[in-house]
């Protein structure tokens, strides 16, 4: 329930593109994007933040990736990885 | 051996080498190799009799060789070849065998070996042994040849693999202990030449003409070509053909089991080593989505344990990284009918939660962040790639900016409405002033959904957390009383409270504790004190007031936690809870199992009707007694009902009151009358409070604006005030501790947080200017 009330939150947010939930196979769980989109994101932010990880941890074993933003020129997008999903979150960070 | 064996030699042995055919080519390949000029036991020979045993000791204990390297480790190389002990014994005999045998065969090869010669065959005999073992046709030679040859292996010299088993023996026999008078004892060493080694001998064919034979060659060769020519045709050479008999071929066949091969590459990284090292320390960690996981992981998990050391054979899924996680939730997510409880399991997860509330703050920061560090006082950054179309805060600050550098700055009455629509800064064009005037600019709300439609009663900071806001919501008027909420604000989250805590009643006073920081103290409408835990996301209240028989029968209006120097008691600080109400007492509650409390004063009411009245700031325990004073104070001052008392923080003995007979009066401890008057508009003034950063400025609100004065700069008019929405009242202010910020709550459940610019700068030293100030007040 508060889980929803703050996704929900999120969506309403301004700027806010989209929002994915997506588990560690790629299928989405929650979206407000259409599916194809949706999965392709899914795949390609998964390699990065397998990437990612791998990168940290290889400096310090110890340690682990927790947040990963990515900025470009019109949006900035925003992943939040875990052993079994993924949170995708697409802003707009000029508006 | 050799020496008993030499002594049943004929000496006419010698001759052998040049004599048959068959010895000579076993001499040959007896005399197999190499000239191996080792200086080293052919002593062997010389000597006789019983000091073989000593040679072949001397000559065994080459074998005990060691090598060391530069650390003086033993890197002596091992036989590859271990023989059986067992085999040892008929060593003796067999080589009196072979002696034996070889001296039927008269080989001249043993002549070698005679002792009484005095030239002696020496020995690189020994180096016979490593080859002639391999070539040899009669294998009993050989390994009687070796063993005896063996005996004189020098010991630089590599032991070969083909070496026999009476090898071994010999060598293993011959090491005996080694005594210091053995080591020291004198060794004789002979060198004799050995007899000429004929490798290869062809005889000449030619012959010379002049010689004695000449002749006779001549002769027979005529005599073959006589032959040559007749024998074709010639009945005494007949062709005749033979068949040979070609042994039966045997083939033999034989199956194995297909070797399978795979490639299998891997990528190993350095936590992946770190990974399966740890994971038998971690326990698994049960799902709660269901019992695969408990089987998957614990297979998983026993693989890792066997391959801790090596890389870890990736999971089917074909990826090169391996990762104990990964493949199980691969394994996992193939089940079917367990994904969608699987993904229910992730939405409600803790780690989700968490991740939810994160991005949420990372949005608010990506919104909020000129504003926030506006806030912070950081100089604001402009992002180069942010398009300029839109409007709002960004754009609202840009030009905000500008207009400071240059220096377009309006008149003090001309306050541009900050806080309602910031794009209305770009209208305000002014002529350029050397002086930038203080103003108020407008960051940001604290205002969400749940809050709308509540006033703003109060607010108090987190002592610990400087960014963590009160606010306590309750109707404004008396007259409806609504359900209030304290909510909890953050300054990472301006657009959902931290925490909600819904109340019965209107919150209309709360503070946090000192002492306890998670402690937040609310005093409601109907004159009952509740306190929360703010750490927990709970609604429930830690401590109610409500059974308690003492509690105030009107609304708490101000409350404080106090913090109390007991030296007498030695019990250190403590803190109490401190409340006024409407009732006319002051309390002092304490936190046992149920709130309950006792009178610390009552407040007497004179002339006037007061309906509501004052609340207390204390800074210090013996303020209470000040209290009292001020009290009587009061008696006198408002026509209407006294809002607020705020003491000077710089100033121990000064005080400022506000009431609803619009004026802000600034009154002296020890006098009872008002110092200095302030009012400035004909309304409400709802509060008031010194600003932490300079002894002559405080702020204050009525119902439309909010203004800050500033004693050093004009005690006529306020510096710089704010008008609010027409509709929106303001209610309370606060300042904020560490930064030039203010709060104005107003009546719509809003909070807002403006930015203090161009204040004049705090001074520690204006508690002397304000006595100045209010000098020439005091006289009179």
């Amino acid at each position: 329930a508060e889980v929803e009330e703050t996704l929900k939150r999120i969506q309403a947010h301004r700027g806010v593109v989209a929002t994915m939930v997506v588990n560690a196979e790629g299928i989405p769980i929650r979206t407000t994007l259409d599916n194809s989109t949706t999965v392709q994101y899914a795949g390609l932010l998964h390699q990065l933040t397998m990437k990612a990880r791998s990168t940290v941890r290889d400096i310090d074993p110890q340690n682990d990736l927790t947040f990963l933003r990515i900025r470009s020129k019109k949006h900035e997008i925003m992943v939040a990885p875990d052993k079994e999903y993924l949170l995708i979150v697409i802003q707009n960070p000029c508006e | 051996m050799q020496g008993p064996a030499g002594g049943r030699r004929p000496p006419l042995v010698r001759q052998g080498s040049g004599a048959s055919s068959g010895s000579q080519r076993r001499t040959s390949i007896l005399s197999g190799i190499y000239a191996n000029k080792a200086a080293s036991c052919r002593s062997l020979s010389t000597t006789s009799d019983g000091k073989a045993v000593d040679r072949a000791s001397l000559v065994g204990n080459k074998y005990a060789t060691r090598v060391f390297d530069d650390e003086g480790k033993d890197v002596t190389p091992r036989p590859l070849f271990r023989s059986d002990p067992n085999t040892v014994v008929p060593r003796q005999g067999k080589l009196l065998a072979s002696s034996a045998y070889f001296g039927a065969t008269g080989s001249g090869f043993l002549s070698s070996f005679s002792m009484h010669q005095t030239s002696g065959v020496n020995g690189s005999l020994g180096s016979f042994s490593r080859t002639y073992g391999s070539s040899s046709t009669s294998l009993s030679n050989a390994s009687t040849t070796e063993s005896v040859l063996d005996e004189i292996v020098e010991p630089g010299s590599r032991q070969d693999t083909a070496v026999s088993l009476s090898d071994v023996q010999v060598r293993q026999e011959e090491i005996k202990e080694w005594t210091k008078e053995d080591l020291g004892r004198r060794v004789d060493i002979y060198l004799t030449e050995t007899e000429t080694i004929w490798i290869l001998d062809m005889p000449s064919v030619v012959v010379s003409v002049e010689s004695e034979d000449a002749g006779r060659v001549l002769e027979q060769n005529r005599i073959y070509v006589d032959i040559c020519k007749n024998r074709p045709g010639n009945d005494r050479f007949v062709e005749k053909m033979m068949q040979t008999i070609n042994g039966a071929a045997k083939n033999k066949e034989v199956q194995c089991d297909k070797i399978i091969m795979e490639d299998k590459g891997m990528l190993v990284t350095s936590w992946d080593l770190y990974d399966s090292f740890n994971v038998s320390e971690i326990e698994p960690t049960s799902k709660a989505e269901g019992s695969r996981a408990t089987t998957g992981k614990s297979s998983k998990s026993h693989t890792a344990k066997e391959h801790n050391q090596t890389m870890l054979v990736s999971s089917n899924r074909g990826s090169t990284t391996s990762s104990l996680m990964i493949s199980e939730s691969a394994v996992l997510a193939r089940i079917h009918e367990e994904e969608e409880c699987h993904s229910e399991a992730i939405l409600t997860s803790e780690n989700f939660q968490q991740n939810l509330f994160f991005m949420e703050r990372i949005l608010m920061e990506n919104i909020f962040q000129p504003k926030l560090a506006a806030y912070r006082q950081f100089p604001v950054l402009i992002d180069p790639d942010v398009t300029s179309d839109m409007s709002g805060t960004v754009a609202a600050v840009k030009e905000a900016k500008q207009e400071e550098h240059d220096k377009e700055k309006k008149d003090k009455e001309e306050q541009k409405d900050a806080f309602v629509d910031p794009s209305i800064l770009s209208d305000l064009n002014k002529t350029p002033e050397e002086i930038v005037p203080p103003r108020l600019e407008w960051l940001w709300s604290y205002i969400c959904d749940l809050t709308n439609g509540h006033s703003v009663s109060s607010m108090a900071w987190s002592k610990v957390n400087p960014d963590l806001l009160a606010v306590g919501y309750g109707a404004f008027d008396c007259k409806e009383q609504k359900k209030g909420l304290a909510c909890c604000w953050s300054l990472k989250n301006p657009m959902w409270p931290e925490r909600i805590f819904r109340c019965e009643h209107g919150v209309t006073a709360l503070d946090f504790s000192m002492a306890s920081p998670n402690l937040l103290a609310v005093g409601m409408y109907d004159g009952s004190v509740t306190i929360y835990n703010v750490r927990s996301c709970n609604d429930t209240a830690l401590l109610d007031s409500s059974e308690s028989s003492n509690k105030h029968t009107g609304p708490v209006w101000q409350m404080r936690w106090v913090e109390q120097d007991r030296g007498a008691t030695g019990d250190g600080k403590k803190e109490r809870l401190i409340c006024i109400s409407a009732d006319g007492r002051i309390t002092e509650w304490f936190i046992q199992k149920r709130l309950d409390c006792i009178d610390l004063m009552k407040i007497k009411r004179t002339e006037s009707e007061k309906k509501k009245l004052p609340g207390e700031k204390e800074r210090k325990r013996e303020a209470l007694i000040s209290q009292q004073a001020a009290g009587m104070c009061f008696d006198f001052h408002p026509k209407g009902p006294v809002y607020k008392v705020a003491w000077n923080p710089f100033s121990t003995d000064m005080f400022l009151s506000c009431s609803a007979d619009w004026s802000i009066i600034l009154w002296h401890q020890d006098s009872q009358t008002p110092i200095l008057t302030f009012s400035s508009a004909t309304a409400f003034v709802h509060d008031v409070m010194w600003s932490p950063k300079s002894a002559c400025i405080f702020a204050a609100v009525n119902e439309s604006r909010v203004e800050i004065w500033d004693l050093s700069a004009s005690i006529l008019n306020p510096v710089t005030s704010c008008f609010a929405n027409p509709r929106v009242k303001f209610t309370s202010v606060l300042f904020a501790e560490n930064t030039d910020c203010l709060l104005v709550g107003d009546s719509k459940g809003e909070v807002s947080v403006f930015e203090l610019q161009n204040l004049a700068a705090p001074n520690n030293n204006k508690v002397g200017t304000l006595h100045d100030i209010i000098g020439p007040a005091v006289a009179i």
